[in-house]
């Protein structure tokens, strides 16, 4: 008994962790589920009524939510960059230097977070349109990067706060340029903190409705395209497409995790060469 | 380099990010500013700018109610996601090895299925005759003639689930700097596992937990869409006043000047709150944080 | 490094900021009118006719046409040429007009020839002059094919400005087997109940219901009638008898039982997959209302959009979309061309059925009047006052 009990006291972290995974994804099971249901009328209805593969064949048959959704991915990608090479290079300048203006610049960053969407998507359009701008991608585009820079920069901030200069310094001390100590190690040491602050931008991104609705002219996104279709009823398309993306991202990410194990393991059986002297 | 270019060094940085922000915030907020100060009816005149100060007591007055709720929820939700994100956090950031990246896709995979679609799915989970909601009244969670669905209850859980990446990413990012041999260091100079976590860890992983806090609070103020899908007339937000103020009653100055006083009340609450932390963890000057 | 923190330092600051403050005050006071909103002031103008070609975009509510293969708007498009892009973005009147309104306010309408609103929401933007009139004689098939009873309703006499796309029914969604006695809406208060009701956050289909329950006519109530039959809203729903007030999310709650009967649309029957669940008709009567087609001032290519208003009142054309949309179909002679849904009266009422039903009404008086009314609505939903 004491064995388990042992057992259970090591893993509670992993387990637990399992655990809150799973909560996670607990919408995205019920979504995956639903997307096998027998329905009559083509349209989501969470009541099981019987197993069918009639949407999984028909999957790309509903042309508005493929070019919805395409729209979202291609928005969410592009505003995801910009927004995280911008917001980083910010979040650098707060923590790294002394200068005017710093209250300003925080000012600057929290507000968009405390501003209720509809305000701001009200705003943005009348300010679009006294500017002269079209509607659609571009507004959307620069919509999204906007509200995503502020959360950029506070996750980004977080990583480079107490970061451990003793690396860079040692560069600088070999003599290498600012340039190159930026680049071959402060910005892999950061990888961790950006890569975490685009998953949050892109999240931000594709799931946006209040601020797309006003911006986006007549282009469909994804979450626009939802909510419309959600008066009538959601084609169960839906839920096939939502369960592709999730597996086909995650078998990427597996596979390539796979091979990264695969090369490892080769080079460890394989004997480095002798550097020439 | 020479003393001027070092000083514009984080000028350059800081502009994009600036200009963009200054463009395409503060001009859209001037304009807002603006709309809080004029009086009319959209139906009859239009609305005219009339410095009127009105609008902002009559928006406090009107919905203090809410704002006090909106606060309550928000803390709430804060706290759980707190609670909830802290051990999974730690555990993908020091204990995933190299299946991080899958972990951390997972904790944001929800969100790609948009907001609409995956509250269904929770109101499927939850809905008044599920098993889900058996299982939570035989817990004695929920009373046995209870419901999950239409409550504060429903709209602080909706909140937290929604905004649970906010505080898995930046704990995250700070804590998995920190290497795990300053724990086993720790332990060898007989520290307890608690007194290893709370001098090593939770230190490192302050910039990140007052990061979490902020980005999920400060949003979750003005949220309205989980009270308008979860909740009942007894539990609108902020949000929801505002939404109603802009859209059906069509009154732009006071639906502004609520926004601005929401606002305020939501930067007044985090400077108590920095205060508290710690603006090192914060705005990270460098001396503080060592 | 020098920390802002001395004298010159911060005054420099502060000049900075002002500097930064004016810049942002004069890129935005370039765009500065001196009233907002108000209405457009450019008078009435008509739709212009002409040859019927070229594009056009037409705005409509989602699933109101079949956008699959061969619908409508490809046989529009084989028969005149005119290529339609067609898009479904009107999902709330209230929130088509929150992001419409700049740009109509202009005289622009975003590149739309045509949209889609209910009667009242057609009626304000024609009063705030955002819409074109239409002349009839560029609508001859419209006016030849229209149902006698949507000729001339209350907010358009003379349907200067509006044509009916679809009509509707407001009555009650009922679950047979859990709420069998649910006749009339005032049965929507009963305790019994309590809790598993919901009402539409619509407030000209709720209220105009509720007066209508109390013996009240809903098209000649008083702006008091209004403001009791919202007091009576609030009391049930501070006392938890309306679970929530909803837009057409209360589908998913028919569906899985918590809720067991709501005030709800016609044309819901169809997506509610429990078949307990049947749309009744109040003993008291229902609400008609109509989803109508609009021309907004500066549309582009009216003929064409004049073209497609003819088009679509074609029997044979329309009785594709109602047999798809199964609404009111606001076109006689349609129900000879779908025997089998002509005994639907969901879709084909006959005056028997609806004898009893007010046609969806504004609340009365000035337009402070209706602000007043739509207030009080308002904050009854958020919980205020």
């Amino acid at each position: 008994m004491s064995g388990a009990w042992q057992w259970l006291r090591r893993n509670a972290l992993l387990l637990y962790a399992g655990v809150a995974v799973l909560y996670m994804l607990l919408p995205i099971i019920v979504i995956a589920l639903f997307s096998f249901d027998q329905t009559s009328s083509g349209k989501l209805d969470y009541r099981w009524s019987g197993f069918t593969l009639d949407y999984w064949k028909d999957a790309f048959s509903d042309d508005a939510v493929n070019e919805a959704m395409i729209t979202s991915l291609q928005l969410a990608a592009l505003s995801t960059i910009v927004a995280t090479a911008i917001g980083t290079l910010m979040a650098l300048a707060l923590v790294r230097h002394q200068f005017r203006g710093r209250g300003a610049a925080n000012l600057l960053i929290i507000l968009p977070m405390a501003t209720p969407e509809i305000v701001i998507g009200a705003s943005l359009l009348s300010m679009f349109l006294i500017y002269g701008i079209q509607l659609g991608f571009t507004t959307l585009f620069i919509a999204h990067v906007m509200f995503s820079i502020s959360f950029v920069v506070v996750v980004v901030r977080s990583r480079l706060i107490g970061f451990d200069r003793s690396l860079e310094e040692a560069a600088a001390d070999l003599g290498a340029p600012p340039l190159t100590t930026f680049r071959t190690i402060t910005l892999p040491l950061l990888a961790p903190g950006i890569v975490a602050a685009a998953l949050l931008a892109f999240a931000l991104s594709i799931d946006d409705f209040v601020i797309s609705n006003f911006n986006s002219g007549t282009t469909e996104t994804f979450p626009l395209y939802i909510f419309g279709v959600s008066l009538r009823g959601i084609p169960v398309q839906v839920n096939v497409l939502a369960t592709l993306l999730f597996a086909v991202t995650v078998i990427g990410i597996v596979f390539v995790l796979w091979q990264q194990q695969r090369a490892e393991r080769m080079a460890a059986v394989r004997p480095e060469p002798e550097p020439a002297v | 380099m020479s003393t001027l270019r070092r000083r514009l060094v984080p000028y350059g940085l800081l502009g994009p990010g600036a200009i963009w922000l200054l463009l395409f915030f503060a001009v859209p907020m001037y304009f807002m500013g603006e709309m809080a100060l004029r009086s009319g009816s959209l139906d009859t005149g239009g609305f005219t700018f009339t410095w009127e100060w009105q609008n902002f007591s009559d928006a406090l007055s009107g919905s203090n109610e809410q704002l006090v709720r909106s606060f309550v929820y928000a803390g709430l939700a804060t706290f759980f996601a707190l609670l909830i994100a802290y051990p999974l956090a730690y555990a993908i950031a020091l204990r995933a090895g190299r299946w991080k990246l899958l972990l951390l896709f997972a904790v944001v995979a929800p969100f790609f299925t948009t907001y609409l679609i995956r509250t269904i799915a929770w109101k499927t989970i939850l809905a008044d005759a599920s098993p889900a909601v058996d299982v939570l009244q035989f817990l004695h969670l929920v009373p046995q003639d209870g419901r999950v669905l239409a409550t504060g209850g429903a709209v602080v859980a909706g909140l937290t689930y929604n905004f649970l990446p906010f505080m898995i990413l930046p704990i995250y990012a700070s804590l998995e700097r920190m290497d795990v041999r300053l724990i086993e260091s720790a332990k060898d100079l007989y520290a307890s596992s608690t007194q290893a976590f709370l001098r090593v860890t939770l230190p490192i992983s302050a910039p990140g937990i007052v990061a979490g806090v902020l980005l999920t609070f400060i949003p979750a103020v003005g949220d309205y869409v989980n009270a308008l899908l979860l909740g009942g007339t007894g539990q609108s937000m902020v949000g929801n006043v505002i939404q109603s103020l802009y859209l059906q009653q069509r009154d732009y100055p006071e639906a502004s000047a609520l926004s601005f006083v929401m606002m305020l009340a939501i930067l007044a609450v985090v400077v108590v709150y920095l205060r508290f932390a710690g603006t090192g963890a914060f705005m990270g000057d460098e001396e503080e944080a060592k | 490094m020098r920390h802002s923190n001395d004298s010159a330092g911060r005054g420099r600051a502060a000049l900075l900021a002002l500097l930064a403050l004016i810049a942002a005050v004069a890129i935005a006071a370039c765009g500065d009118d001196d009233s907002v909103g108000g209405g457009s002031d450019s008078g009435t103008q008509v739709a212009k006719s002409g040859p019927v070609k070229g594009e056009i975009t037409i705005s409509n509510w989602p699933a109101y046409m079949d956008t699959g293969k061969d619908n409508t708007v490809a046989e529009f498009e084989d028969e005149t040429g005119v290529k339609v892009d067609y898009v479904e973005d009107v999902n709330d009147n209230a929130e088509f007009f929150g992001k419409l309104r700049p740009q109509l306010e202009q005289g622009e309408s975003g590149g739309r020839s045509i949209f889609v609103v209910t009667d009242w929401m057609a009626k304000q933007m024609f009063d705030l002059g955002y819409l074109q009139e239409i002349d009839h004689d560029d609508l001859q098939t419209v006016f030849a094919n229209i149902r006698p009873d949507l000729e001339s309703p209350a907010f358009d006499p003379e349907r200067k400005f509006s044509v009916p796309w679809q009509s509707g029914l407001t009555g009650m969604m009922v679950n047979e087997k859990l709420a069998p006695d649910v006749k009339s809406v005032n049965d929507l208060f009963d305790p019994k109940y309590k809790g598993k009701v919901t009402m539409l956050s619509e407030m000209r289909d709720t209220v105009p219901l509720v007066m209508k329950a109390d013996g009240v006519d809903p098209t000649e109530a008083s702006k008091q009638d209004w403001l009791d039959a919202i007091d009576k809203l609030r009391d049930a729903a501070e006392s938890g008898q309306i679970r929530r007030f909803t837009g057409n999310d209360y589908n998913q709650d028919m569906t899985n039982e918590n809720v067991v009967a709501a005030i709800g649309w016609s044309g819901d029957t169809s997506i509610i997959e429990n078949p307990d669940v049947k749309w009744r008709m109040p003993t008291e009567g229902c609400i008609l209302w109509s989803d109508n087609m609009v021309i907004p001032k500066g549309a582009p290519n009216t003929p064409a959009a004049l073209g497609w208003m003819d088009f679509v009142y074609e029997p044979k054309v329309q009785a594709d979309i109602a047999a798809y949309v199964q609404y009111v179909t606001p076109v006689d002679g349609v129900a000879e061309i779908l025997p089998k849904l002509a005994d639907n009266q969901l879709i084909f009422p006959d005056a028997q059925f609806t004898e009893s039903c007010s046609t969806q009404p504004d609340p009365p008086g000035s337009k402070e009047d209706q602000q007043e009314v739509t207030e009080a609505f308002q904050d009854m939903i958020t919980g205020q006052g």
